[in-house]
C-alpha cells in the first residue's frame, strides 16, 4: 500500500528521473536524493517508502543511466505506474529489480489521482484505489520478466 | 524466406532460447567511467571474470574536463570516477584508452575510428546512443549497468526479438551543405515523435541515405534512440569498407571479410518489414528544436508554434507544448530566426567527427563569434582533434573566438564543467534538449555544425542555406 505522486506528462525522460550531474556519485541514497528534481525538486522531501509514481507514455526515455530506476527504489518508490515505458529503462528497472515498471490503460491514468492509495497485486493483475475504491487492470507482464521479477532481478534469475 | 539486413545479423548471433526471449552473443563490448562502476563491483562480490576482456573496450568521456590536459581534475568526485576505471580495468584486463591516450574520445566516436566497430557485429555499450554504430551494418544498443556486469561476465545478453521498422530517405537534398544529416533525423523524429520506433530496429534506407558519408550515416543512426528504437543500422557498402581498411582494431583478414560483408549484409529484394515510413529528402530543410524534447523541432523558415496547432486536438500534446515553451521562455508566433542565443556547442556523439569541423569550420569564411555569444568546439577524439588540427581547423575557430577544447562529452550532457548557466540558451549540435540537460535551468537547441557556426557568428539563428 503507498500513495500515488502523479505526473501528468508524457516523456518524463532521464536526465530529469537524475540529473547528469549526479551521475558521478556511487552511493544509493546520496543518489537517491536527487530522484525527479529536474521536474521536482520537493520529490525527495515528500516521497514516502512504498509510493508509487503515475506517469503517461513513454516514461523514461533518454539516456541509458541505470541511475534513474536506483534512485527512483532508493528513495521508497516501489512502482512506476505508466501508460508506456521506454525500453532501457524498463530492463533496468527489472534486471536490476529496483521497482516494478506497470504499464496502465488511458482509463486507469485518468481516474488516479495524487496521494490516491493504491494497492497492487501482481497476481490478479489488478491495481485497487482504497480511496477511491476502484479496481483497475494492469498490463500483465510477460512470462520471462513475471519470472525474473520473482527471482529478485536478472542475476538470481535462473531458466527452468 | 527473404529477410532484413537486421534479422541476418540477429539470426547469426543467437545462441539459445530461454523461456521465450533469444539469448545473443555480443561480439564488442564499450565501457565507460559512468555506468561500469557498479557493474565491475557486481563482478567482484561474485567473484566473477571479464569472460572476454579482448572484445571489451574502455575510455572516459562523460565526466572529462574539456581544458588543458596536463591540470588536475578539481572535481574530486569526478577523479575517484575516473581513477575507478583505471583500477577495474587494470583488474580485470580490459584495454583502456586514458586521458593521457591518443585514441582516447567519446565511446561512439573512438569505436568506429579504430575499427573496432565492424559490419555485421553485435555491440553494446553502458549508454544509449550505442546506437551510433549501426551505420556501419552492426546491431549496436544501448544498455543499464545490470546487463553491462551481465555481459561483461557472460559477452551475452537476453532479449526479446525487435520488430523491423524500414525508413526511407528518397531523392536527393537540395543543398549539400546546408542541409544536413542532423537535418535528415530531425525531420523523422519530428513527424515519428519520441516513441515512433518502440520495440523496433530502425533501417535506413533511400538513396539520401546511400548518398551520406560515414560520418553523417553515424549522426543518423545516433539519433535512433531519441525516436526510441532499440537501434537504427544502415546496410555496409564500399564507402563503409573503405573507412574501416586499415584501420589500429580492423581484422587482419579483412578483404576476405569485405567479400563475405558484401554477399550477406543487405536486405533481400522482397524481405518484408514490420513497419514502414518515407520521406522526401528534397522537402528537408535546416531544423532547429524549440521544445523540450527533439520532436519538438521546426523548419528553420518557420514561427515557434501555437500550443493548440502543434498538438492538432491532442491535450496531452498541448499541455506538453505549453510546459516546453515555459521552460524555453519562448513565445508562439517568434520566428525562429529572431531567436537570440547565449551560447553555442559543437560536439558529442552526434556532430564532433571530423566532417563536422570541416563544415563548421567552413562557415566561419573570417568572421568572428558575436560579441555575447560564447562558443564551444569540443572534437569528438584526439585523433579528431589531431587530424583537425593538421587541416589548421583549429585556427580557424580560434581566429572566429571560438574556444577549441580537449575531447569529451563536454556540453551534451551536464556531468563536467561544461555546462549552461540557469537561463542561458544554446544552439547545440547534441542529441537531446531535455530540461536541464545542459545544466540545470540551460535552453537547448538542436541543430546542426553549420547551423550552430552560423548562428554563433549572427548571434541568432538563421537560414544557412543563404550563406553558402
Amino acid at each position: 500500500m503507498g500513495k500515488v505522486i502523479k505526473y501528468e506528462r508524457d516523456n518524463i525522460d532521464t536526465d530529469v528521473i537524475l540529473p547528469g550531474t549526479y551521475l558521478k556519485l556511487h552511493d544509493y541514497d546520496e543518489i537517491a536524493k536527487h530522484a525527479m528534481e529536474g521536474i521536482d525538486p520537493n520529490f525527495h522531501a515528500r516521497v514516502k517508502k512504498g509510493d508509487f509514481i503515475v506517469a503517461g507514455k513513454n516514461f523514461g526515455c533518454g539516456s541509458s543511466r541505470e541511475h534513474a530506476p536506483i534512485a527512483l527504489s532508493h528513495c521508497g518508490i516501489k512502482a512506476v505506474l505508466a501508460l508506456s515505458f521506454a525500453r532501457i529503462f524498463y530492463r533496468n528497472a527489472v534486471d536490476g529489480a529496483f521497482l516494478l515498471p506497470i504499464e496502465i490503460d488511458e482509463a486507469a491514468y485518468k481516474k488516479i489521482s495524487e496521494n490516491d492509495e493504491l494497492e497492487i497485486n501482481t497476481d490478479k493483475n489488478e491495481i485497487k484505489n482504497l480511496t477511491k475504491n476502484e479496481t483497475y487492470p494492469m498490463k500483465p507482464f510477460s512470462d520471462i520478466i513475471s519470472k525474473i521479477i520473482a527471482a529478485g532481478g536478472l542475476f538470481k534469475y535462473k531458466p527452468d | 524466406m527473404p529477410q532484413t539486413l537486421f534479422e541476418k545479423v540477429w539470426n547469426s548471433h543467437k545462441v539459445t532460447e530461454i523461456d521465450g526471449r533469444t539469448l545473443i552473443y555480443i561480439d564488442r563490448h564499450l565501457v565507460h567511467e559512468v555506468t561500469s562502476p557498479q557493474a565491475f563491483d557486481g563482478l567482484r562480490i561474485n567473484k566473477r571474470r571479464v569472460r572476454r576482456p579482448d572484445l571489451t573496450f574502455a575510455t572516459m568521456d562523460h565526466n572529462v574536463p574539456t581544458n588543458n590536459r596536463s591540470l588536475p581534475i578539481i572535481d574530486q568526485i569526478s577523479a575517484i570516477q575516473i581513477k575507478t576505471l583505471e583500477t577495474n580495468c587494470k583488474e580485470f584486463g580490459i584495454e583502456l584508452f586514458d586521458l593521457h591516450s591518443p585514441y582516447q574520445g567519446i565511446v561512439h566516436v573512438i569505436g568506429p575510428e579504430l575499427g573496432i566497430t565492424l559490419p555485421g557485429t553485435t555491440i553494446v555499450c553502458g549508454d544509449s546512443h550505442t546506437s551510433t554504430h549501426g551505420a556501419f551494418g552492426a546491431f549496436a544498443l544501448g544498455i543499464g549497468t545490470s546487463d553491462v556486469e551481465h555481459v561483461l561476465a557472460t559477452q551475452c545478453l537476453v532479449m526479446d526479438k525487435p520488430k523491423t521498422f524500414e525508413i526511407r530517405v528518397d531523392g536527393k537534398r537540395k543543398h549539400r551543405h546546408a542541409i544536413t544529416a542532423k537535418d535528415i533525423i530531425l525531420s523523422i523524429i519530428k513527424k515519428i515523435g519520441t516513441a515512433g520506433g518502440t520495440g523496433t530496429v530502425i533501417e535506413y534506407r533511400g538513396e539520401a541515405i546511400s548518398d551520406l558519408s560515414m560520418d553523417e550515416r553515424m549522426t543518423v543512426c545516433n539519433m535512433s534512440i531519441e525516436a526510441g528504437a532499440r537501434a537504427g543500422l544502415i546496410a555496409p557498402d564500399n564507402k563503409t569498407f573503405d573507412y574501416l581498411k586499415g584501420r589500429k582494431y580492423a581484422p587482419k583478414n579483412y578483404d576476405d571479410l569485405v567479400n563475405s560483408w558484401k554477399a550477406d549484409l543487405v536486405t533481400d529484394n522482397g524481405a518484408k518489414f514490420d513497419k514502414t515510413f518515407a520521406i522526401s529528402a528534397s522537402d528537408i530543410v535546416p531544423q532547429v528544436s524549440w521544445g523540450t524534447n527533439p520532436a519538438m523541432t521546426s523548419d528553420v523558415t518557420d514561427a515557434v508554434p501555437y500550443p493548440d496547432e502543434y498538438a492538432k486536438g491532442n491535450k496531452s500534446q498541448e499541455d506538453a507544448a505549453k510546459k516546453a515553451l515555459e521552460y524555453m521562455d519562448l513565445k508562439p508566433g517568434t520566428q525562429i530566426t529572431d531567436i537570440k542565443i547565449d551560447r553555442v556547442f559543437i560536439g558529442s556523439c552526434t556532430n564532433a567527427r571530423l566532417q563536422d569541423l570541416v563544415e563548421a569550420a567552413d562557415v566561419i569564411h573570417g568572421r568572428k563569434a558575436s560579441p555575447n555569444v560564447r562558443v564551444m568546439v569540443v572534437p569528438g577524439s584526439q585523433q579528431v582533434k589531431k587530424q583537425a588540427e593538421e587541416m589548421g581547423l583549429d585556427k580557424i575557430f580560434q581566429d572566429a573566438n571560438f574556444e577549441w577544447r580537449e575531447s569529451g562529452c563536454s556540453m551534451c550532457l551536464g556531468m563536467n564543467p561544461d555546462i549552461l548557466s540557469r537561463g542561458e540558451r544554446c544552439a547545440s549540435t547534441s542529441n537531446r534538449n531535455f530540461e536541464g540537460r545542459q545544466g540545470s535551468g540551460g535552453r537547448t537547441h538542436l541543430v546542426s555544425p553549420v547551423m550552430a557556426a552560423a548562428a554563433a557568428i549572427a548571434g541568432h539563428f538563421v537560414d544557412v542555406r543563404e550563406w553558402f
